[in-house]
């Protein structure tokens, strides 16, 4: 009996210890206008739950607490993150971020650490003076998630001008700010512990190449791709492979980044995401779906979408793509086919225009 | 440059930059932070020379454009001065004609 108690308290434990995303269902967390965000339930193919957000704006970027309990949200036209508790409804943290005579605007750049406690946005002021603007330094400033309802920065780490996206890594040692080039930051401080050039690459042969790195997407399997456009210099504008398209790979366990290109510039994409499972497999989005193989460096599959998508995300599984950004539906497409499978109309049928599309386990 | 004529400080700098050959010091900065520093004609075409590539339909791009100042005609900005342009209409493809101009106040 006493082995058989022993036991029991054991596997107790064990369940006790086991992640809470162990049992957890997955999720797609986005927005509509106006300032709505929405939480759909991907396997059902329905929205779960809308949350009226406080004030004006639509909202843009989207992070989620590692446990999938608070979502942290810009809104108030750019110009607030709020959080707000998945399960309640209620806003558990609210930083407006201009003060005093500086208006201060978040454009794109936001994250979380991987435990939960602090909150990296990327801001960009400028002092309101009596008859002109003074454009200020650009900053990532970082809250505490527990500074509550009036929450300031708890510092500002610098940055250059230009700096679009944030990513971190999966230990939250190193910081990652997408801008001309992806920097590597020490969270701490600010410190740039390594440079990958982009913009600023040594490739005397081939233009500066051109992406557009804004919507975050790399939750499913920690790496960050974006597309970017070359052309090569000297060539004649009329050859086909004038002009090239590549992919940037950042992954954020281990910091490997590559630049690599795949096709003759053919389609425009804004944003991809990384297949979790089959990890060689990229899809990017626009007004078609994508599918290349980031290993190789090929084109595998592209389809025409019904409309355009700005941002797309992917199922933990890896069988799922969805898109999202611009209109009022979610599509689903077998990541194997590329066919549409699904689709999923969210409220109202009212504009997500520039929000972003994450997944979460809750 | 000759047929423009700089009227402030920052076109004067970029005027003598571009005399000096030194155009690529004063390049526009990759993310547009206002829309006043958004200079676009009014119309658009893809990198491909055509419109295929531009956003289809054209309504379904007009608030993830607009909203960040890049949408290419002179529409009020919502991130500042006009934040509630758009404020009933959520829908842009469905909306779009209750879009009006906006007069500022005096």
């Amino acid at each position: 009996m006493k082995s058989k108690s022993l036991a029991a308290a054991l596997v107790c434990l064990c369940v006790l210890a086991l992640p809470a995303t162990a049992s957890a269902k997955e999720f797609i967390l986005t927005s509509v206008k106006p300032n709505t965000l929405v939480l759909v339930d991907a396997a059902a193919r329905k929205v779960e739950r809308s949350y009226a957000l406080a004030g004006d704006g639509s909202p843009l970027g989207i992070v989620t607490s590692p446990d999938g309990k608070i979502a942290y949200v810009v809104t108030n036209h750019w110009g607030s993150l709020i959080g707000i508790d998945l399960d309640s409804g209620q806003e558990v943290f609210h930083a407006d971020f201009s003060h005093d005579d500086l208006r201060v605007r978040n454009m794109f750049g936001l994250e979380i650490s991987p435990d939960g406690k602090e909150l990296f946005v990327m801001q960009s002021p400028v002092r309101l003076g009596q008859g002109e603007y003074e454009v200020k330094d650009v900053g990532i400033a970082v809250y505490g998630t527990d500074a509550g309802l009036k929450a300031t920065p708890r510092r500002v780490l610098p940055v250059p001008r230009r700096t679009t996206n944030l990513l971190i890594s999966p230990d939250g040692k190193r910081l990652y700010a997408v801008g001309w080039d992806v920097l590597t930051l020490d969270p701490a401080d600010g410190k740039v512990l390594k440079v990958d050039k982009v913009l600023n690459w040594d490739r005397p042969d081939q233009a500066p190449p051109d992406l557009f790195g804004v919507w975050i997407q790399y939750e499913q399997a920690g790496i960050f791709a974006n597309p970017y456009y070359t052309t090569r210099a000297g060539a004649d504008p009329k050859d086909p492979a004038a002009a090239r398209t590549g992919m940037l790979v950042l992954d954020l366990a281990t910091g490997k980044f590559t630049m690599s290109e795949f096709e003759d510039t053919s389609a425009i994409m804004f944003s991809s995401v990384v297949n979790p499972v089959r990890r060689n497999e990229a899809f990017s989005i626009y007004n078609t779906l994508t599918k290349t193989d980031i290993e190789s460096n090929r084109l595998i599959k592209r389809v025409t979408l019904p409309h355009t998508n700005y941002c797309l995300n992917i199922s933990g599984d890896g069988k799922e793509v969805y898109t999202a950004g611009t209109m009022g539906d979610i599509g689903i497409y077998s990541s194997e086919t590329l066919e549409r499978i699904g689709q999923i109309d969210l409220p109202g049928g009212n504009d997500m225009a520039g929000s972003w599309i994450r997944m979460v386990q809750r | 440059m000759k047929h423009l004529k700089p009227i402030n400080r920052k076109a004067e700098h970029l005027d003598r930059l571009a005399e000096e050959g030194k155009v690529e010091e004063a390049r526009v900065m990759q993310v547009v932070n206002g829309c006043t520093s958004t200079f676009d004609p009014g119309w658009e075409v893809d990198p491909f020379g055509g419109i295929a590539a531009l956003c289809q339909p054209v309504e379904a791009d007009l608030y993830g454009c607009s909203d960040p100042c890049w949408w290419p005609a002179q529409i009020p900005d919502t991130i500042n001065t006009s934040p509630n342009w758009n404020a009933d209409s959520p829908s842009g493809n469905r909306d779009w004609r209750n879009l009006q101009p906006v007069f500022r106040k005096k």
